[in-house]
């Protein structure tokens, strides 16, 4: 070895290679080994903040951008200093430190930092190679195959949770779990009756045998993780809403009752933060890059319990509003979820009608409309003087709607967006269904920001999660007041991020030692006790003036 | 117009602001609080009721204009307290134990107060044993149970069972909030429901004008 000789030992090479030495003054070792076509997982963009660039020190001595040294042999974090020049060194990079899988936009989500390739499952190709990131939702369940070798999903398939029969809402279920019976009853329809046939749908597409699924990881909310466990919920009912557990567990197929995988896979729940912020936040504020954001950062997950999260410098707030179903499509007359057939987008053109329709493709005709369109809709019916400020159609907005686009019953008026197609009715009734869940939501999102000291023209960025998948348009959600104060380029729609998140873990071993970091930084905020969401509650239920 | 025909325009249209000091002035002018309160408030929050059921405003209209109420409240009801001015009928009301939702019924008890009731708020999460300690302590009329939660309606049944064996008054027991249903009501043997701030002071006054 030479003087001040570095070498490197990467996984996949079996002698040590020799690194060049340093050009730029006040590199990283990550720099350099980037600027050697080798780039490391540097997931917080060399903040110090996560543990994706750990490698080992074997020999020699590691001087930190601070001046301190530290000598071998030590687990050192690449992104903080650089090698002691003039010193022979030796660094062994482990498989988990390199990067493998780039931010990305997959098909319902996206990931906005890299990971390493360092499965949380131990892989035999060929044989045991295949796991599933899986999504419990209250109303939708998503499995995705990933395969183990390269990280790549390879199908994905969802569908209703079938526990919906059993009741729609979670309240309502965890009032059955009381009873052991029913317990037991939801726990089958969801491991049985929605899991299993999923897994063979997604493994029958891809031509995967479920003998060769290595593992798993599932994010959801913290009641659907009890009744996935068969724990009783109950103390999640009622005030003050105490979770049975909320930590990062490992158990076994057997012990799960998933019976269609080996009976000793393991399985991985990731951890959440409370009974009403759960894990699929904490997979949202990891996939999306949340946790190494520098400025004040939401995190907004819109599902049948709104979730929100702030991080502002070392904070990290969180709270539930409950906006119940409706941006799913639950309780309105024609609402859908993201589907086949679903409207997705609706805008008026100068001439008003007939409005135009952005459907998703891959269906016959039209099944109704999903959560995007009703945002849409709130925005663009004020815009035109179709709804007025308490969302109804009033004696002018109705005179303005042509007769083939009228629609009538008990419940008041309403508008067909297609003429005569009743899959397309929007009426008073549904927008009164929509406005006090838009309330809740930019309540919450107001009042967490207050509790920080911070308006809506502080954030950096408000990553937008949920139900409507990549669909939702900015500049609508921002005028119907879904998103109060907000400026379009402060929004980023990222999709499904409890799923990216549970894909992160299940590719990337060291996601969820800083998801479990994650949850048990953080502060719940509970919105009842805070003074003031009543009256923002209030102020929100409005349309904002055009 | 009149301090008084603003003020009952200011509460309709939800101007908080506006109704708060619309009512001092009114003080100011030496008007009695009781003449505001009959001649102002009581009327103003019965047409807000009215247009309601008609369906002429919905809930958010509903919630603006109370709030406008409340403002205007504030600074009239020390001053009917400090005359020994009480309404004919007495409230309580209360969100029971292991539910903290208490918007719907602040808009009850809003609406209770502008048709002219003594409203005494026992706030959110309250125990059986409160309701019946606050029972007998203002032996009111009418006590008002609230519940958001499917989870805290075995809680409500708890409250009302609680309330007719210890509390030892003929209290009227009305109940509500979004899950709550007639039938509920039938089952756990309250007195009355009401599915809205509109209808519940209907059936509230119907109730306490029943007992002779
Ligand atoms: C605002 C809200 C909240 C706020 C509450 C703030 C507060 N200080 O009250 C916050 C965000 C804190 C919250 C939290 C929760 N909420 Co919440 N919340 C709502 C929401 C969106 C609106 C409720 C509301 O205030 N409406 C406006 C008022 C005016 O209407 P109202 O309450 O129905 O009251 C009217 C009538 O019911 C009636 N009435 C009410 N009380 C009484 C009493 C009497 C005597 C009478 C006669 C009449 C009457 O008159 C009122 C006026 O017309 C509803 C969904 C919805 N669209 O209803 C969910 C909802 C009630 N919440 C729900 C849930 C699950 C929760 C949580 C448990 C979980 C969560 N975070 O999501 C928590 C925990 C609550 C707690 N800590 O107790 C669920 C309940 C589901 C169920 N089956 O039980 C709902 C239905 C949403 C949903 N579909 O998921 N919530
Ligand atoms: S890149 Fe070094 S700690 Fe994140």
């Amino acid at each position: 070895m030479s003087v001040g000789e570095v070498r490197i030992r990467w996984p996949d090479e079996a002698d040590a290679v020799r690194l060049a030495a340093s050009a730029a003054p006040g590199a990283s070792l990550a720099d350099r080994l980037a600027r050697a076509g080798r780039p490391l997982n540097t997931r917080c963009g060399q903040r110090g903040l996560c543990a994706g660039c750990t490698v080992e020190l074997i020999a020699g001595e590691f001087r930190l951008h601070d001046g301190r040294v530290s000598a071998a042999p030590a687990a050192i974090k690449a992104c903080a200093g650089d090698l002691a020049p003039g010193t022979p060194a030796l660094v062994a990079v482990p498989p988990r430190a390199l990067v493998a899988h780039r931010p990305q936009v997959v098909t319902t989500f996206k990931v906005n930092v890299s990971a390493a390739h360092a499965p949380i499952v131990p892989v035999v190709p060929g044989t045991l190679d295949h796991g599933l990131a899986v999504d419990v939702g209250t109303t939708t369940v998503v499995v995705a195959l990933v395969d183990l070798v390269t990280g790549r999903i390879v199908g994905e398939q969802s569908g209703f949770n079938r526990q919906v029969e059993l009741g729609d809402d979670v309240l309502t279920r965890i009032q059955r779990a009381g009873d052991p019976v029913q317990r037991e009853a939801l726990r089958q329809a969801v491991v049985t009756r929605t899991l299993g046939p999923l897994v063979r749908e997604v493994g029958a597409e891809a031509g995967v045998a479920a003998a060769r699924i290595a593992g798993a990881v599932v994010a959801g909310n913290t009641t659907m993780l009890h009744l996935l466990t068969g724990t009783d919920p109950s103390s999640l009912g009622v005030a003050p809403f105490r979770p049975v557990f909320t930590n990062h567990r490992e158990l076994s197929a057997a012990q799960l009752g998933w019976d269609w995988v080996g009976p000793d896979t393991p399985v991985h729940l990731l951890p959440g933060f409370s009974a009403y912020v759960g894990a699929d936040l904490v997979a949202g504020c990891l996939c999306t890059g949340l946790l190494n954001d520098a400025g004040p950062s939401l995190l907004v997950d819109i599902g049948t319990n709104g979730e929100i999260l702030l991080r502002h410098g070392d904070r990290l707030l969180a709270t539930a509003t409950a906006a119940g179903p409706a941006f799913e499509g639950g309780r309105l007359t024609r609402g859908v979820r993201a589907v086949a057939g679903a409207v997705a987008h609706v805008a008026f053109p100068p001439a008003r009608y007939p409005p135009r329709l952005d459907v998703i493709p891959g269906a016959p005709r039209v099944v109704g409309l999903c959560g995007s369109a009703y945002v849409d809709l709130l925005a663009e019916g004020r815009r035109t003087g179709l709804l007025g400020a308490n969302g109804r159609i009033d004696a002018a907005g109705w005179s303005a709607v042509p007769a083939a686009h009228r629609h009538e019953d008990a419940d008041g008026r309403g508008v067909c967006l297609r003429a005569r197609d009743p899959a397309t009715v929007v009426t008073e009734a549904d927008i009164a269904q929509l406005l006090p869940a838009k309330a809740a939501i930019a309540a919450g999102i107001l009042t967490l920001l207050r509790r920080a000291g911070l308006t809506p023209a502080d954030v950096g960025r408000l990553y937008l999660a949920g139900g409507f998948g990549l669909h939702l348009d900015v500049p609508h959600a921002i005028a119907c007041g879904l998103l109060p104060g907000f400026e379009p380029r402060q929004i980023e729609v990222v999709g499904n991020t409890s799923l990216g998140g549970a894909w992160l873990a299940l590719v990337d071993r060291t996601i969820v030692p800083e998801m479990a970091a994650a949850a048990a930084n953080a502060e719940i905020v509970e919105l009842n006790l805070e003074p003031g969401f009543e009256d923002t509650f209030i102020d929100q239920l409005t349309l904002p003036p055009p | 117009m009149t301090t008084l025909e603003l003020l009952a325009q200011a509460v309709a249209a939800g101007k908080a602001k506006d109704a708060k000091a619309l009512t001092q002035r009114a003080l100011d002018e030496a008007i009695a609080p009781t003449e505001i309160v009959d001649r102002t408030l009581v009327p103003a929050m019965t047409e807000v009721g009215d247009k309601f059921k008609r369906s002429e405003i919905f809930v958010p209209e509903m919630l603006i204009a109370a709030r406008a109420m409340k403002e205007a409240m504030e600074l009239i009801d020390p001053r009917l307290a400090a005359a020994g001015i009480t309404p004919k009928y007495t409230a309580v009301i209360g969100t029971v134990q292991g539910d903290l939702h208490d918007i719907g019924k602040n808009l009850v008890a809003t609406m209770w107060r502008g048709a002219n009731f003594r409203v005494i708020d026992l706030g959110a999460n309250v125990p059986p044993a409160k309701f019946v300690a606050a029972i007998q302590e203002h032996r009111p009329h009418l006590a008002g149970l609230s519940a958001l939660l499917t989870t805290t309606m075995p809680a409500m049944a708890e409250t009302v069972r609680a309330i007719r064996a210890n509390a030892g008054v003929p209290v009227k027991i009305m109940i509500g909030g979004a899950p709550i249903t007639q039938q509920f009501c039938d089952e756990i043997g309250a007195d009355g429901f009401a599915p809205d701030a509109g209808s519940a002071v209907d059936k509230a006054r119907a109730l306490v004008e029943s007992v002779p």
